[in-house]
């Protein structure tokens, strides 16, 4: 990774503000651009139960997609179909117009990051976890970088602190660190406060609005929290046994009637 | 021939009985102690005392019968042995595609190169009376490293998958996301031999040396013999775990790198 994206990426708090920085990104008013993400009747079905439905969806550059739905609605499956943790089992997935099945999948994984539940950190130190991405793939990121990018999640000067001692919300702070130090252009949020106190929840949801607004990038969060959704997401969709119900602006889905 | 042998066992048959109880009621014992303590293994133990049994009685008819036999009889009988070990194997690999046919593979490479080089050094008779007995020591520990490093491989895996997939969240190989669980699986699959190694002549001496020095061999040379033999039963397990791990992690993962090890619910 060059140096230069990685400290863009980890000094976003200096970039003057964008378009999406008012709230909720917004790319109504742009001409048409090829989406960042887009499904085309994705499905997946293991064992004769159907968990993702046909879904078709187009995720613009910069838009932030909230997921929600009862449990087993099938939004983390849906979630894990996009960097192909899961086979899908009909339809796919467009990463910027080409076809992910296309794409190698420890490339789309780094493309399209991930921020699960709960952070599944690596035993060893903060600075382990977060240049785990960039080794992966045979290249080093130096330490002031490391602590650019642990200073923007709020963490100062944690790169040597032990991952066993960290609280929930510190670890998914690192976790959303890691993340970000592979660059990814796009970013999939699977409940990431859900496992958190109310505190540390909202700090979390705090710093991930800040980056994804800083950084204006296309985001699918994952979340039963309709409240965070309306907060963080431009579009929202809704989905109820795996089918997508509705989606649209996430005022209007979430407190329409 | 057969009559031979039941002739000769005269009174050593109600003595071998009276002791085979005697060692069956002390098994007993200590499974009703673990029950105790809520570890139920009765039917387990049951079957496999049985088994033992049975196995072993079969084992001196069969070595009686083939006492003249050839290296190729010898062979033919290890393979049996190695496919009964590699059943017996993959009952530890459960949720894993083709557990029998990687076990088989883990244990017949394992104890085969050991053999093979004992045969190949001269340490090793190609006398069936000299070469199964061995053999199967061989191949009975490489079923144990199989065994152990199948068990902690799929244990480790099933319950690190959230760490499994965060690390190929973020583009790492199959291979570095479980490379912790091999190292551990292959580990605690060489453990029991290197202890048994370490604990060579000061904890117990070993049944060979024991027979080599009743039948007259010198004491040293029978205690080299014997380190040989442990040694080599050391290779056979190393080998057998590394493989069986290493092709336990092959079917881990889908080709699109999914894994496909995992229990119901997602742990981290």
């Amino acid at each position: 990774m060059s140096e230069s994206t990685l400290l863009q990426n980890a000094s976003l708090g200096d970039r003057s503000a964008g378009p999406g920085e008012t709230g909720r990104p917004a790319p109504a008013d742009r001409t048409p651009e090829v989406p960042t993400l887009e499904t085309r009747a994705l499905s997946r079905a293991v064992a004769g139960k159907v968990l993702v439905d046909r879904i078709s969806v187009q995720i613009p550059p910069g838009e932030v997609l909230a997921v929600v739905g009862h449990s087993g609605a099938g939004k983390s499956s849906f979630l894990r179909l996009l960097n192909r943790l899961d086979e899908p089992t009909g339809g796919t997935v467009l990463l910027h117009g080409r076809d992910y099945h296309g794409i190698a999948p420890r490339e789309l994984r780094r493309r399209v990051g991930m921020v699960m539940q709960t952070a599944c950190l690596f035993a060893g130190t903060v600075a382990t976890n977060v240049t785990f991405g960039p080794r992966q793939r045979g290249e080093s990121i130096s330490t002031d970088q490391v602590a650019a990018l642990l200073d923007r999640v709020g963490l100062p000067g944690y790169q040597d602190r032990d991952v066993t001692h960290l609280s929930g919300g510190e670890a998914q702070r690192v976790s959303l660190a890691r993340t970000l130090a592979n660059a990814p252009e796009g970013l999939l949020l699977d409940e990431p406060t859900s496992a958190l106190d109310e505190a540390s929840a909202r700090g979390i949801e705090d710093l991930l609005l800040g980056i994804i607004q800083e950084r204006r990038m296309t985001c699918v969060i994952v979340t039963h929290n309709r409240q965070q959704a309306a907060r963080i997401a431009g579009r929202t969709m809704v989905l109820e046994a795996g089918r997508l119900v509705t989606i649209g602006p996430t005022k209007e889905v979430l407190y329409a009637g | 021939m057969l009559a031979d042998l039941f002739n000769n066992l005269g009174g050593n048959l109600a003595m071998g009985s009276a002791q085979a109880a005697g060692a069956i009621v002390l098994c007993a014992i200590v499974v009703a102690a673990c029950r105790r303590f809520a570890v139920h293994m009765e039917r387990e133990a049951a079957v496999s005392i049985a088994r033992g049994l049975v196995q072993m009685v079969l084992v001196g008819i069969v070595l009686a019968l083939l006492l003249h036999g050839s290296l190729l009889v010898g062979a033919v009988i290890l393979l049996l042995m190695t496919v009964a070990a590699a059943l017996t194997a993959a009952r530890r690999a459960r949720g894993i595609d083709g557990s029998t046919l990687r076990s088989f593979w883990a244990i017949a490479v394992g104890s085969g190169v050991a053999i093979a080089a004992m045969l190949a050094t001269g340490t090793l008779s190609t006398s069936v009376t000299v070469l199964v007995p061995v053999g199967s020591m061989i191949i009975a520990n490489a079923m144990n490293a199989c065994a152990q490093a199948a068990e902690r491989f799929r244990a480790d895996v099933t319950a690190s998958v959230g760490q499994v997939e965060a690390g190929l969240s973020l583009g790492a190989s199959p291979a570095a996301t479980v490379a912790p669980y091999v190292q551990s699986a292959v580990y605690a699959s060489m453990l029991p031999r290197l202890d048994m190694l370490k604990s060579l002549g000061l904890v117990w001496i070993p049944g060979v040396m024991a027979g080599m020095m009743v039948s007259g061999a010198n004491p040293v040379y029978a205690g080299i013999y014997q380190f040989v033999i442990v040694a080599m039963i050391l290779t056979a397990s190393g080998i057998s775990g590394l493989l069986m791990t290493l092709l336990m992690r092959a079917s881990a993962f889908s080709p699109s790198a999914q894994l496909t090890l995992r229990p119901g619910p997602r742990a981290c």
